[in-house]
C-alpha cells in the first residue's frame, strides 16, 4: 500500500530512463490470490502489528479496517478507479529489488497529512522530471505499460516473497496450537494425531511464533540497510546530475567562445578580401576608364582632322594647298604620337591566396584544453610554520588540467624601495609546498601560477605567510622563586618583535612518568610570573610565538621550589662591595677608600656600604639566612625598593633590620626600624642568621639558626613588596643561603 | 574560636614532701580531650597562690592553641602553723624561694624544690593526661628564679624555661639574702646551689633557650633585687642561650606578664611540640 506508493514516489524522484518504472502493484488480482489464503489474510495482519514502527492496532477487524481506510485515500489520491493498482495487501519485508526502491521507515506510520503533502509534491517533481525530457514517469498509462515490461523482465515472482506468517487465535474451539514445520502450516494439536501430519515435525506455536518473528526482525533490518543505501545512492546520484550539469555548462562556454573566436576571425577575412577586391576592381576600372577618355580625345581628334580635310577639299585650290601643307604638317604629328592600344588592365583578378592560418591555428586549438585559470592561494594555517620553513598551500577552484605549479616567493620589503628583494620559484606538482631555508620571524610574499601545456595561468593573489620565530633565552642567573612561584625573564631571540611568548613547564622528577606540561600562553613581555606547587623541581621553557606559529623550545632552566631563592642586585650595589658569581655572597674588602663622597643615585647604596637582593615579587612567606662572622659588624634585614640609598639601613621607615656591632669583645644587636631599637641582649652571637618575611601576618622575624633560637620579631606594614637588604660596616663577608625550607622551630612564628 | 575548657582547682591534696594539704590549678586545653599534651609549669612571685596566674595572666588561648597542660602550684606551703611564717610578705607564706630549706623550723615543710620538681610532676604524670616526657618551666619574679634554677639543677628534665623579671642572682640581693638565710643557714655555698647566676657557671647539660622578659620600669629592677645583668653575663660567658627583652614602660604587674604571655608560651611550644 503505502511502500509500493512510496516506491513509485521514490522513483519519481530520480530514476533515470534505464530503470524499470514499476508500480506499486507487482501483482495482479489473479496473484492477489495466492497471497490470500484465508487463514493467511488475519495471519499477515498480526505480522503487520508487530512490525517496528508500526503502531496499528492488533485487532484483525481493525487492521481491516485500517487497509481499507488508507487504500481508498490513496485511491483518491492518485485518481486510480482501479483497486488493484493500490491493493489492500502489502508487499513482503524482504525485498531486495533491482531499481531505485525507496521504502523509508516512515512508511510503515500511519499516514499523515503531512505526509500527504509530500506526496503531492513528489508527484509535482515527477511531473517537471517529464518536461526535462527524462522519460514518462507517473501517468497512469505509462504504468500500466511498464508494468508489463517489468513482469515480462522479472516474471512472475509471488513463490519468492512467501512470508513466514503466523496463525491468529481466532476463538477458542479453533485455535490452532501448533505449527507443523513440514507443511509449514498451522495446526490443531490434535491434527498432528492423525491427517497427513503424522510423521511431521512439529513444533509449538509460540516457538514458531517465535522463530517467526525473529526471521522477520532480521529481514527488517536488512531491509532498513537496503534503504539507507539506496537513500545514500540517490543523493550520490543527484550530486553527479548537478555535476553533469556543471560540466556540460564550462564545457559548452569554453566551446562557444574558442567558436566565436573563430567566427568572428572568419568575418574579418571576409570583410578584408571583399575590400581588398572592390579595390582591386576600382583600381582596373579606373584605369580603364582613363584609357576609354584617352581614346575618346583621340577618336575625337581623328573626326576633327578628318572634318577638316574634308572641309579643305571643298576649299580652292589655293587655300587647299596653304591648308594642306598645314595639314601634312599636323597629321604628321598626330600620326606621329602612339596610340596606346594595349589594355592597361586585365580583366581577370588574380588568385590571392587568402593567409587562414591564425583561422587554422584557432580551429585546432578548439581540441586543445585552455591554460588554467589562477589557482588561489590559501591563507596560512597557524602554526604550520617552522623557524625555517614554511608550508604553502593553494587550491584550483576548477577543473582544469594542470600539469605543475610554480611558487615564487620573496621576503615582504618594509618601504625601502630601491633595493632589489631576491626572488625565488619553485615548481611542484601538489598544490602545497614546504619551503626550507628561510629566516625566523619574517614574513614572506608567495603567489602561484599553474601551468599545462597551453601555458600559465595568471598569476594567484600575493599571499604572506610568516616563519616562526628562534626561540628565546632564558636569563637563568635572574630567576627568583619561592614555594609557590617563580618569576622568570628571558630575551626575546629576535631582532624584531613577536606577538606573545609562552612558558612551559614539566615536573623534573618524572618527566616521563607525568608527561604533563603546563604551559602559560599569551605573555606580552620578556618576563612572567608562573604559580607553582611547593616542594617540587620544575624544568621550564619558553618559546616565542607570531603568526607562523611557535618557535622550537628554548634551552630550559630549573626550578626548584624550596624555600625562596634570590640573588644579590648588582644595580643596588654600593661601590665598595663585590659580589661573587653565584650572586650569594658580598665582600667588602679591606682598601683603602677615598674619603670623597659618591655622588647620591637611586639605584645604588652611596652612604652605607650595602646591597640589596631581588626578592621574587610575591606574598606569602619568605625564608633566607645569612652567613655571618661573629666579630663581624654587619646590618640584615628587608627594606622597599625605594629606601633612600643615601641613608643607613633601619634608619628609615623604609627598612627593618638586625645589626651587630663588635667593639670591645661586646656583641651589641640592635633591631632596627626608623632609628628606634628594643633593648635586648643575646647571650651567643649567631653564627647563621634565619630571617622569615611574612606577608600575611606583617611580620618578620630573626633567628639563630644553630641554636633554633628566635631573636626578635618586628611587626610591619607591608604595603608593597620588599627586598632583603645587606650591609657592611666593616671590611668582611657575608654569605646568603637560601631555596631552603623554613626549619620547623620557624614555622611557630 | 574555642571556648576554653574549664580549670581545675584542686585542693586539699595532701603533700608528702611539704607535709600539709596544697592546691595547685591545672588548665587543660581541648586536645586534652583526644590524648596526652605536654606540661608546662608556672611558678608565681611573691605573694601569689595558685589563682593568681590562672585568673590574671591571660595564657589560655595560648596554651590552648599549642596543646599545652599548664600546672601552677601554690607559692610555699600553708597553714603550717609555724611562728613567724606570716611575718612579711617576702619571707614564710607566700615566699618559698622554691628552695629545700634546711633550717629549723623549716625544713619540715618549707621543700617547695622538691615538692615542684619531683612531687607534683608524678601527681599530675598520674592523674591528668599529661605527657611525662615533655615538660617545661616558667614564671614570675621568685617563680622566675625558681624556673631557673629548677632548669639549670636538672638538666634535660625541662625542655624549655623562661622568666618574667626574675631574681636572677638571690644571692646578692635583699630577698634573696633574707630568705637564704632563714631557711638555708648561713653557709652561703649552700645558697648558690639555689643561684641562678652561681648554677650557670658550671651548667654541664645539654643545650637551653632561656627567654627573659623585664619591665624596664620595674621597681625591683630598680632597687637592685632581679639583677638580670649578672645572668646575661654568666651565660655569656658559658655560652647559654639567652634572649633578654627590656620592655620600655613595663613594670612588675600581671599586666607585664599579660602581654607578653603569648611570647613565652609560644616559646614553650617549639620546644615542647617538636
Amino acid at each position: 500500500m503505502e511502500e509500493e506508493s512510496g516506491e513509485e514516489l521514490g522513483l519519481d524522484r530520480s530514476t533515470p530512463k534505464d530503470f524499470h518504472f514499476y508500480h506499486m502493484d507487482l501483482y495482479d488480482s489473479e496473484d492477489r490470490l495466492h497471497l490470500f489464503p484465508e487463514e493467511n489474510t488475519r495471519m499477515r495482519k498480526v505480522v503487520q502489528a508487530e512490525m517496528a514502527n508500526e503502531s496499528r492496532g492488533a485487532g484483525d477487524g481493525k487492521a481491516q479496517r485500517d487497509l481499507q481506510e488508507e487504500v481508498d485515500e490513496l485511491v483518491h489520491l492518485y485518481g486510480l478507479e482501479d483497486d488493484h493498482e493500490l491493493g489492500d495487501e502489502f508487499v513482503d519485508e524482504n525485498i531486495p529489488r533491482t531499481g531505485v526502491s525507496e521504502y523509508p521507515p516512515y512508511m510503515m506510520k500511519r499516514r499523515d497529512p503531512a505526509r500527504e503533502q509530500r506526496d503531492w509534491r513528489l508527484s509535482g517533481e515527477a511531473a517537471e522530471a517529464e518536461d526535462l525530457g527524462f522519460g514518462g514517469w507517473g501517468s497512469a498509462g505509462q504504468c500500466q505499460d511498464l508494468r508489463e515490461a517489468y513482469r515480462y523482465t522479472h516474471g512472475r515472482a509471488s513463490e519468492e516473497y512467501e512470508c513466514y506468517v503466523i496463525p491468529e487465535e481466532e476463538d477458542e474451539e479453533e485455535a490452532a496450537d501448533v505449527f507443523c514445520v513440514t507443511c509449514k502450516t498451522p495446526i490443531r494439536a490434535f491434527q498432528k494425531v492423525f491427517d497427513e501430519h503424522k510423521e511431521h515435525e512439529v513444533i509449538p506455536l509460540n516457538e514458531a511464533l517465535e522463530s517467526a518473528k525473529d526471521e522477520i526482525h532480521k529481514n527488517m533490518y536488512k531491509l532498513e540497510k537496503q534503504i539507507i543505501e539506496m537513500e545514500n545512492f540517490a543523493n550520490h546520484l543527484e550530486e553527479v546530475f548537478i555535476t553533469v550539469e556543471e560540466n556540460f555548462g564550462k564545457q559548452e562556454q569554453n566551446f562557444e567562445s574558442h567558436y566565436n573566436e573563430i567566427l568572428e576571425t572568419l568575418a574579418q577575412k571576409y570583410e578584408e578580401k571583399i575590400q581588398a577586391l572592390g579595390e582591386k576592381k576600382k583600381e582596373k576600372l579606373e584605369a580603364l576608364y582613363g584609357q576609354l577618355v584617352s581614346c575618346g580625345e583621340n577618336l575625337d581628334t581623328c573626326k576633327e582632322l578628318m572634318e577638316t580635310i574634308e572641309e579643305m577639299c571643298h576649299e580652292e585650290k589655293v587655300d587647299f594647298i596653304k591648308d594642306a601643307v598645314a595639314m601634312a604638317d599636323r597629321l604628321g604629328k598626330f600620326l606621329k604620337t602612339k596610340t596606346d592600344v594595349e589594355i592597361s588592365a586585365q580583366p581577370e583578378f588574380e588568385d590571392q591566396t587568402l593567409d587562414f592560418s591564425d583561422v587554422e591555428q584557432l580551429m585546432g586549438s578548439i581540441n586543445t584544453i585552455p591554460a588554467p585559470s589562477a589557482p588561489v592561494i590559501n591563507p596560512q594555517v597557524p602554526n604550520s610554520a617552522t623557524g625555517s620553513s614554511i608550508r604553502v598551500c593553494w587550491s584550483l577552484y576548477s577543473d582544469d588540467t594542470v600539469e605543475s605549479y610554480q611558487l615564487s616567493y620573496q621576503p615582504v620589503q618594509d618601504s625601502s624601495p630601491g633595493k632589489d628583494q631576491a626572488e625565488f620559484t619553485v615548481t611542484v606538482k601538489e598544490t602545497y609546498c614546504s619551503v626550507t631555508n628561510l629566516v625566523p620571524n619574517t614574513q614572506y610574499e608567495f603567489w602561484v601560477t599553474a601551468h599545462n601545456r597551453a601555458g600559465p595561468s595568471p598569476s594567484s593573489e600575493r599571499a604572506v605567510y610568516m616563519t616562526a620565530p628562534s626561540p628565546p633565552i632564558i636569563k637563568t642567573e635572574e630567576i627568583r622563586s619561592c614555594e609557590e612561584a617563580v618569576l622568570i625573564c628571558w630575551e626575546s631571540g629576535n631582532l624584531n618583535p613577536v606577538d606573545s611568548y609562552t612558558v612551559e613547564l614539566t615536573q623534573a622528577e618524572s618527566p616521563e612518568a607525568s608527561g604533563v606540561t603546563e604551559s602559560v600562553v599569551g605573555i606580552p613581555t620578556c618576563e612572567s610570573v608562573v604559580q607553582l606547587q611547593p616542594g617540587r623541581s620544575y624544568i621550564i621553557y619558553v618559546r616565542a610565538l607570531n603568526m607562523g606559529g611557535p618557535s622550537v623550545r628554548s634551552e630550559p632552566a630549573t626550578v626548584h621550589t624550596i624555600g625562596s631563592y634570590f640573588r644579590l642586585n648588582k644595580d643596588t650595589c654600593h661601590p665598595w662591595l663585590t659580589i661573587s658569581e653565584d650572586g650569594l655572597t658580598v665582600v667588602r674588602s679591606e682598601r683603602r677608600t677615598p674619603a670623597r663622597e659618591l655622588s647620591p643615585s637611586d639605584t645604588h647604596f652611596t652612604r652605607c656600604v650595602a646591597v640589596m637582593g631581588n626578592l621574587i615579587p610575591v606574598r606569602g612567606h619568605h625564608y633566607w639566612e645569612v652567613e655571618v662572622d661573629e666579630h663581624l659588624d654587619y646590618t640584615v634585614g628587608v627594606a622597599f625598593a625605594d629606601v633612600p640609598k643615601q641613608e643607613d639601613l633601619g634608619a628609615n621607615c623604609l627598612s627593618w633590620c638586625m645589626r651587630h656591632t663588635f667593639a670591645s669583645s661586646r656583641h651589641k644587636y640592635e633591631f632596627l626600624h626608623n632609628r628606634t631599637t628594643p633593648d635586648i641582649r643575646i647571650t651567643v652571637p649567631p653564627k647563621k642568621i634565619g630571617i622569615l618575611l611574612d606577608y600575611e601576618h606583617s611580620k618578620l622575624s630573626f633567628f639563630n639558626v644553630d641554636l633554633s633560637q628566635h631573636l626578635y620579631t618586628f611587626s610591619c606594614q607591608l604595603h608593597e613588596f620588599v627586598h632583603p637588604c645587606f650591609s657592611l660596616e666593616k671590611p668582611g663577608c657575608l654569605k646568603v643561603h637560601n631555596g631552603i625550607s623554613m626549619p620547623k622551630h620557624v614555622t611557630f612564628y | 574560636h574555642e571556648i576554653y575548657p574549664l580549670n581545675k582547682c584542686l585542693s586539699g591534696q595532701e603533700s608528702v614532701e611539704l607535709n600539709c594539704k596544697m592546691k595547685f590549678a591545672v588548665y587543660l586545653p581541648p586536645k586534652a580531650e583526644t590524648g596526652k599534651c605536654p606540661a608546662l609549669y608556672w611558678l608565681s612571685g611573691l605573694t601569689c597562690t595558685e589563682q593568681n596566674f590562672i585568673s590574671k595572666s591571660g595564657y589560655h588561648q595560648s596554651a590552648s592553641e599549642h596543646g599545652l597542660v599548664v600546672i601552677a602550684p601554690d607559692t610555699s606551703p600553708r597553714g603550717c602553723n609555724i611562728k613567724g611564717e606570716d611575718e612579711s610578705w617576702d619571707f614564710g607564706t607566700g615566699a618559698g624561694f622554691y628552695v629545700d630549706a634546711t633550717e629549723d623550723p623549716w625544713k619540715t615543710n618549707y621543700r617547695m624544690y622538691s615538692y615542684v620538681t619531683e612531687e607534683l610532676p608524678q601527681l599530675i604524670n598520674a592523674n591528668f593526661p599529661v605527657d611525662p616526657q615533655r615538660m617545661s618551666i616558667f614564671g614570675h619574679s621568685m617563680g622566675g628564679h625558681g624556673a631557673l634554677i629548677c632548669a639549670l639543677k636538672n638538666p634535660g628534665k625541662y625542655k624549655s624555661v623562661s622568666a618574667f623579671a626574675p631574681i636572677c642572682n638571690p644571692v646578692l640581693c635583699p630577698w634573696g639574702k633574707k630568705a637564704f638565710s632563714g631557711y638555708l643557714g648561713t653557709d652561703q655555698s649552700k645558697w648558690k646551689a639555689y643561684d641562678a647566676t652561681h648554677l650557670v657557671k658550671s651548667y654541664p647539660g645539654s643545650q637551653l633557650d632561656i627567654l627573659i622578659d623585664q619591665g624596664k620600669d620595674d621597681q625591683f629592677l630598680l632597687d637592685g633585687q632581679l639583677l638580670p645583668d649578672n645572668f646575661i653575663a654568666a651565660c655569656t660567658e658559658k655560652k647559654i642561650p639567652v634572649v633578654f627583652r627590656l620592655q620600655e614602660g613595663y613594670d612588675h604587674s600581671y599586666y607585664f606578664i599579660a602581654t607578653f604571655i603569648t611570647d613565652h608560651i609560644r616559646h614553650h611550644a617549639k620546644y615542647l611540640n617538636a
